[in-house]
């Protein structure tokens, strides 16, 4: 009895969250799907028309678009991710003792995590000039390069230039999680590893890896699906360009839907996102899985 | 020598190149945001100059009276203090109730919709932003603050609520069973008990909220169109057409949209990083 009145009082206090989700984040899925089938091009009349799934083959097989954003796609996100992992553990494994001013370094490295993006690209945007950018004056100054780098309208560079914006905003969640992870290695193990005289490279790989292999593996996953969907700081450095280097799907879907207005043909793409980023996250919680079940018979 | 000597003398030796790492690496990822400032601070002429100089020659603060007297900006700093004020309110209002019933009460459903929780967090905002500016058009919401800050709400909520039920966990069970027994109602309990001691819960989550609407940029993009319903990323954007080159105005206003949010969380960073860990690392 009690109980139930229990259970009763707890749907009270979830109702209004799963209202809110239902509206703003289910329902959109359904009506994202039903959009992908029907012609809704604004262009045309009768946008309401069922054309089955014609927008999913144009982009799978008629248009080479969709297959070179999902290639640039996942080098941006590889990259980004790769790149913000190394930051924040190196960082993290510095943090990681009793020194003095450990709290300041920890919210100084965090900074770049709450500039707003508009605020991270414009600047970057800024530092990036090819005349009256500080990073080429400076690295004129040092004499590494001799005449400016075009760093966002130089199609080589624009993709590089990019990602390490990304990194920059990335690794500071990345890092303040692992900081907390290696606070769980127990310091006897470290100590005896170096009484038993292991080197860092050692007692890193041996003795502190395994005690944050979980979290990183989950927080790869998690910074991948951010920066997979990542929208602001590419549209706003580049718009996809210089000649679509750095078109990225959410540019493209944007573009799509909002400059072509082809809501449908933008919807079919996006979904199609969306399984990519569920295959990516099934494939990598079963290799999760498998690596947690190996380091359980290796520990019996 | 002896060996304590020799080992002291090593370990301030590493303790010496930690601080050096720790200082260079601050120095090269605080640089972007030392450059905003510095040349937010710099005469117009000094930003395009030859040689340029790492602090202002000239300090002044005639950018910031520009872009704040020169240009819609204020309208664009109002409407984003609203926006996000409103749906962290609301954000904060739903997910405490719903953050305090995963966290205590066993109920049918209960894992059901903490994976929907956790699926949510995962949808791509650019896919939910085309059905959502369809269905909001349909029902006459488009160009309105209020679509943007029910959206925010709904994507806030997911890991809000996540966040502070790790803070309602680690409130001993104890006290609540003390006040039920001195017949304490559930809500009263809840509100007179728990809730005060959620204290930095509660901070972390109202900051997360605000910094998630103060600075989100497409929805506001697809969903406002007339100048005056601008908020400041989408204003500060369009900054890029309206007033090429003119990055003295650009910079300036950078940093009047950063400063708010960087004072509030250097203020309150030990909470944010606590409810940080407590919504990522349980999820």
């Amino acid at each position: 009895m009690f109980l139930q009145r229990r259970a009763r009082f707890a749907y009270f206090l979830v109702l209004p969250s799963l209202a809110v989700i239902t509206l703003l984040d289910i329902l959109p899925i359904i009506e994202s799907v039903v959009v992908s089938l029907q012609n809704q091009n604004m262009g045309r009349s009768n946008p309401e028309a069922f054309v089955g799934f014609a927008h999913y083959s144009r982009a799978l097989f008629e248009e080479p678009t969709f297959w070179t954003s999902l290639w640039k796609t996942v080098i941006w996100t590889a990259f980004s991710v790769a790149g913000a992992y190394l930051v924040a553990l190196g960082l993290a494994l510095l943090l990681n003792m009793d020194i003095w001013g450990r709290t300041l370094f920890r919210a100084l490295f965090l900074v770049p995590w709450v500039i707003p993006d508009v605020a991270t690209a414009l600047l970057w945007k800024w530092l990036y000039g090819d005349e009256f950018g500080v990073i080429n004056f400076l690295l004129t100054k040092v004499g590494i390069i001799n005449k400016p780098v075009l760093w966002l309208s130089d199609p080589l560079m624009a993709m590089p230039a990019v990602v390490l914006v990304q990194i920059w905003k990335l690794y500071p969640v990345m890092f303040v999680v692992l900081l907390a992870a290696l606070q769980n290695v127990p310091k006897e193990l470290t100590e005896s590893a170096v009484i038993d005289g292991a080197g860092v490279m050692q007692r890193f790989r041996f003795v502190t890896f395994p005690f944050i292999k979980a979290t990183s593996i989950i927080l790869t996953l998690l910074a991948s699906i951010w920066t997979f969907q990542a929208f602001d700081i590419v549209y706003l450095l580049t718009g996809g360009g210089p000649a679509g280097a750095t078109k990225i799907l959410p540019t493209l879907v944007y573009d799509k839907a909002f400059w072509g207005l082809e809501m449908g043909y933008a919807s079919a793409i996006s979904l199609l996102m969306l399984l990519c980023l569920l295959v990516i996250s099934v494939a990598y919680l079963t290799i999760y899985r498998t690596q947690g079940l190996q380091a359980d018979e290796a520990r019996a | 020598m002896t060996k304590q000597t020799l080992d002291r003398y090593r370990l301030s030796f590493t303790l010496l190149a930690v601080y050096c790492v720790l200082v260079a690496a601050v120095t090269v990822i605080l640089f972007p945001i030392f450059w905003m400032a510095s040349s937010s601070l710099k005469p117009a002429p000094e930003l395009f100059a030859r040689n340029l100089t790492m602090l202002p020659v000239a300090w002044t603060l005639e950018n910031y009276r520009n872009v704040w007297e020169g240009t819609s900006f204020p309208i664009y700093f109002w409407n984003s203090f609203k926006v996000a004020a409103l749906s962290t309110l609301l954000t904060v209002l739903i997910s405490v109730y719903a953050a305090y019933a995963i966290a205590r009460i066993r109920f049918r459903g209960r894992g059901a919709y903490g994976i929907l929780l956790l699926v949510t967090q995962m949808f791509p905002h650019i896919l939910l932003v085309i059905p959502l500016f369809i269905i909001i058009q349909r029902v006459g919401l488009l160009n309105t603050h209020a679509a943007l800050i029910v959206a925010y709400t709904a994507f806030s909520l997911p890991f809000t609520i996540w966040m502070l039920r790790g803070f309602f966990e680690a409130i001993p069970q104890e006290l609540e069973e003390a006040a039920a027994i001195d017949g304490a109602s559930q809500i009263t309990t809840f509100h007179k008990v728990i809730l005060p001691l959620a204290g930095p819960g509660l901070a972390a989550v109202t900051m997360f909220g605000f910094i998630r609407g103060w600075n989100e940029f497409l929805f506001a993009l697809v969903f406002l169109q007339s100048r005056d319903l601008f908020t400041l990323p989408i204003g500060l954007a369009s900054f890029q057409e309206e007033y090429t080159f003119r990055w003295d105005l650009i910079m300036a206003g950078s940093g009047i949209i950063t400063l708010p949010i960087l004072f509030f969380f250097l203020l309150m960073q030990r909470f944010i990083v606590q409810g940080l860990l407590g919504g990522a690392v349980k999820g």
